[in-house]
């Protein structure tokens, strides 16, 4: 008779179930809207570009202290939230067609500071602002630009003063990327001038408005040539 | 102790005498079956019968706390599943001896099928079956719309999207379903009954009757090749086996149902507490819409069918092809009432049972993977590998931004992330020239719309400069050079593109 061995498998599967034992038991899941878990929301929401974890994607890296140091709040609040003009980043605020509330939006705010903020990360040095205050001179950013930038930047690999590249990056981003750098991609900030990391004189505020002034000349130039608007502002989104 | 015995006895006679189910149960426990059917073939109906019996009991203790209301419904559920001791025990077998009775179902009605065992004189049988089959599919479905939730959900609106097609009477039938016009707090009482009372009412019903009759016109005999089901001597012949070479179906043939029937009961134990109970997920709310709806494992393959049919394919299929499917099937022991029930003589049946049952794999496999689904958080959530993004130029790090932000990534994948309903892109740059790309972003072509409106030129340039860049390290890119040169120069304005250097290297 194998009635009784069966019975046995039965009660031996059933034991532990009355000892303690858990499986996997299913979470519960909150509305997409009360999701206000930093590594939720960022995995869902930026990881696609920023990186996994906030470097090492195609977009600026998040993790870099310098960045995080260099934007306030209420700008990243505004990125996120509405978009970034003249770049590839989308408005993620449900005010502006996303799906996030005002309140996820800042709590990816605060789970950056958290995650990726760094107590003097500029070193006890002062960068220029981060938004731009005065104009640039573009021929003088021009100059600024082959004695410092084109160390790298004239390696086509490296190429940056193309029309495409520079109409997808907006004169801010640019701004961002020269003073707070991108260590994921090995971009120095303003403070270095070789890939080695050996200090040079910084880059002044009003250099950094040249070099700018410089490359915003270039878009300009490309897209009167080629009679097409190439700024991504102008572009149906 | 004789004292009590004795007791024992006089309470038996008392009860015996008037209901006297002695006689019945013994001649439904000895007759006498013919010996080949003591077979570990012949277990599945008895499996499914104990899987019922499992579903009741499971069923009344899941009863005693959930609420089928709208509103309480699900945190009924996280009740079960959290607070009350067990209760996620209890939910987890209901949930798996659902599963297990279809598959067990389905099992025992190809057995029955390949054995040839609905031809005369158990034509009766095999249709109540397929009544039981209906059934028990209605109690899955109905059953799933008990644990509501999103796919709870979505799959009620589907099935009312469905029966609102039915010409004429579509809306009266939905509101009959629903309680309403919408899923509303009425829908959850009516699928509560027909999950509760309806349904297993009329399980039980046709069960005890397809019961009755295997025992009224004996187990179905093992079919020898040559051996002939013809009406005039079938009777004689069956009896025959049954009596001259038979054995009493208890024990001869009962152990092995019975042990088969406490593996499955321990299998469905072991599901539970490993696997643990399904769901519930998200709450059922219309207005969450970054959910992903699926249909429980048993109705996949006809998720998958309604995904591929071609739209003006879709009414007709639904509403026809189930009627013509129960009507081939009701049919069936009326065509082939009589000949041969061997397997071995009826290629026909064997092919029929192995195409369903690849074309059933085929399509759950489908369903459980829907490639034709875009994956609409790929290109917020689904990362670039990283040595793709480290070794990209700016333009075309700009590209893989264009990439993501214009949701490519929903329908293509790369590095196995990302939609499938278009190719994935890994090795696109080997197929496609620079030149083949950019056609095929701005003009579209099969399934893929045209994207030349919605990007700017620069988006394109640096789109096709980073899908130039996917290929495998030891494959190079495809290249046209009688138009490259023209194209990069127009696109750039004369400066060097990435795609150009990369072809002077």
């Amino acid at each position: 008779m194998r009635i009784p061995v069966s019975a046995l498998v039965l009660a031996v599967a059933v034991w532990p179930a009355g000892c303690g034992f858990h499986p996997p038991l299913p979470e519960t899941v909150p509305r997409p809207s009360e999701v206000l878990n930093f590594g939720t929301l960022y995995q869902q929401n930026c990881s696609a570009c920023h990186g996994r974890d906030g470097s090492d994607g195609p977009a600026i890296d998040l993790a870099n202290p310098e960045y995080e140091a260099l934007i306030d709040d209420a700008t990243l609040r505004k990125w996120i939230a509405v978009g970034m003009p003249e770049t590839q980043m989308p408005a993620f605020a449900q005010s502006n067609g996303g799906m996030l509330t005002d309140a996820q939006v800042n709590a990816i705010v605060a789970g950056m500071r958290r995650a990726w903020s760094r107590p003097n990360a500029f070193s006890g040095a002062v960068p220029p602002p981060y938004a731009q205050t005065t104009g640039g001179d573009a021929q003088r950013g021009a100059k600024t630009y082959q004695e410092r930038c084109a160390i790298c930047h004239a390696n086509s690999r490296q190429q940056i003063a193309s029309p495409a590249y520079l109409a997808l990056v907006g004169d801010q981003s640019l701004r961002s990327f020269i003073i707070a750098g991108s260590p994921d991609i090995g971009q120095p900030d303003w403070h270095h001038d070789s890939q080695d990391g050996n200090a040079a004189a910084p880059l002044s505020a009003q250099e950094v408005n040249n070099v700018i002034a410089y490359l915003a000349s270039q878009r300009s130039a490309a897209a009167n040539v080629s009679g097409n608007s190439p700024s991504p502002a102008a572009v149906d989104k | 102790m004789p004292g009590i015995k004795q007791t024992a006895v006089s309470v038996y006679a008392w009860l015996e005498r008037r209901l006297q189910l002695e006689g019945p149960v013994k001649d439904a426990a000895l007759h006498k079956v013919p010996r080949n059917t003591a077979s570990w073939w012949y277990v599945f109906g008895s499996a499914a019968f104990t899987l019922f019996f499992l579903q009741i009991v499971t069923g009344i203790f899941l009863a005693l706390i959930y609420v089928p209301s709208g509103g309480e419904a699900w945190n009924s559920l996280m009740v079960l599943n959290h607070q009350v001791p067990l209760g996620w025990f209890v939910r987890a077998l209901h949930g798996w001896g659902s599963n297990f009775m279809v598959a067990v179902v389905l099992i025992h009605m190809a057995q029955v099928f390949l054995f040839g065992a609905y031809k005369f004189p158990r034509e009766l049988t095999w249709i109540f079956g397929v009544f039981l089959l209906l059934l028990t599919l209605a109690m899955a479905f109905t059953g799933q719309v008990m644990r509501f939730d999103q796919d709870s959900y979505w799959g009620l609106a589907i099935g009312a999207m469905i029966v609102s097609r039915v010409p004429w009477i579509g809306g009266g039938l939905v509101h009959l379903l629903l309680g309403g016009p919408i899923i509303s707090g009425a829908t959850l009482s009516r699928f509560f009954t027909f999950h509760v009372f309806i349904v297993p009412g009329l399980l039980l019903f046709f069960a005890s009757l397809h019961v009755w009759m295997v025992l009224k016109l004996g187990v179905n005999e093992w079919p020898m090749p040559g051996r002939i089901v013809r009406r005039s001597t079938y009777i004689d012949e069956y009896n025959q086996l049954a009596h001259q070479d038979g054995i009493p179906f208890v024990p001869g043939a009962f152990w092995k149902d019975l042990a088969f029937s406490g593996a499955v009961l321990a299998a469905v134990a072991v599901c539970a507490l490993v696997f643990g109970p399904n769901g519930p997920n998200g709450v059922p709310d219309p207005s969450i819409i970054q959910t992903v709806p699926k249909p429980d494992f048993f109705f996949l393959w006809i998720y998958a069918i309604l995904a591929y049919l071609p739209p003006q394919l879709e009414t007709p299929f639904m509403l026809i092809a189930p009627l013509v499917a129960i009507a081939i099937l009701l049919a069936l022991p009326f065509y082939a009432s009589e000949g041969e029930k061997s397997w071995h003589r009826r290629p026909v049946a064997v092919l029929a049972v192995s195409l369903i049952a690849v074309a059933w794999g085929t399509l759950t496999q489908l369903g459980t993977t829907t490639p034709w689904s875009p994956h609409m958080e790929a290109w917020s959530g689904d990362t670039l590998p990283v040595n793709l993004v480290r070794a990209a130029t700016p333009l075309v790090r700009q590209g893989a931004n264009v990439f993501q932000e214009k949701q490519c990534r929903n329908c293509h994948s790369i590095g196995g992330h990302g939609g499938q309903r278009g190719p994935a892109l890994d090795d696109v740059a080997t197929r496609m020239t620079l030149d083949q790309l950019r056609f095929k972003v701005v003009t579209g072509g099969g399934n893929m719309p045209a994207y030349g409106k919605n990007l700017s030129p620069a988006e394109i340039e640096a789109l096709v400069s980073f899908l130039h860049t996917l290929h495998p390290a030891n494959e190079p890119p495809a290249v046209n050079p009688a138009s490259e040169g023209i194209s990069t120069t127009h696109a750039s304005g004369g400066e060097e593109t990435p795609a150009k250097a990369g072809a002077k290297r």
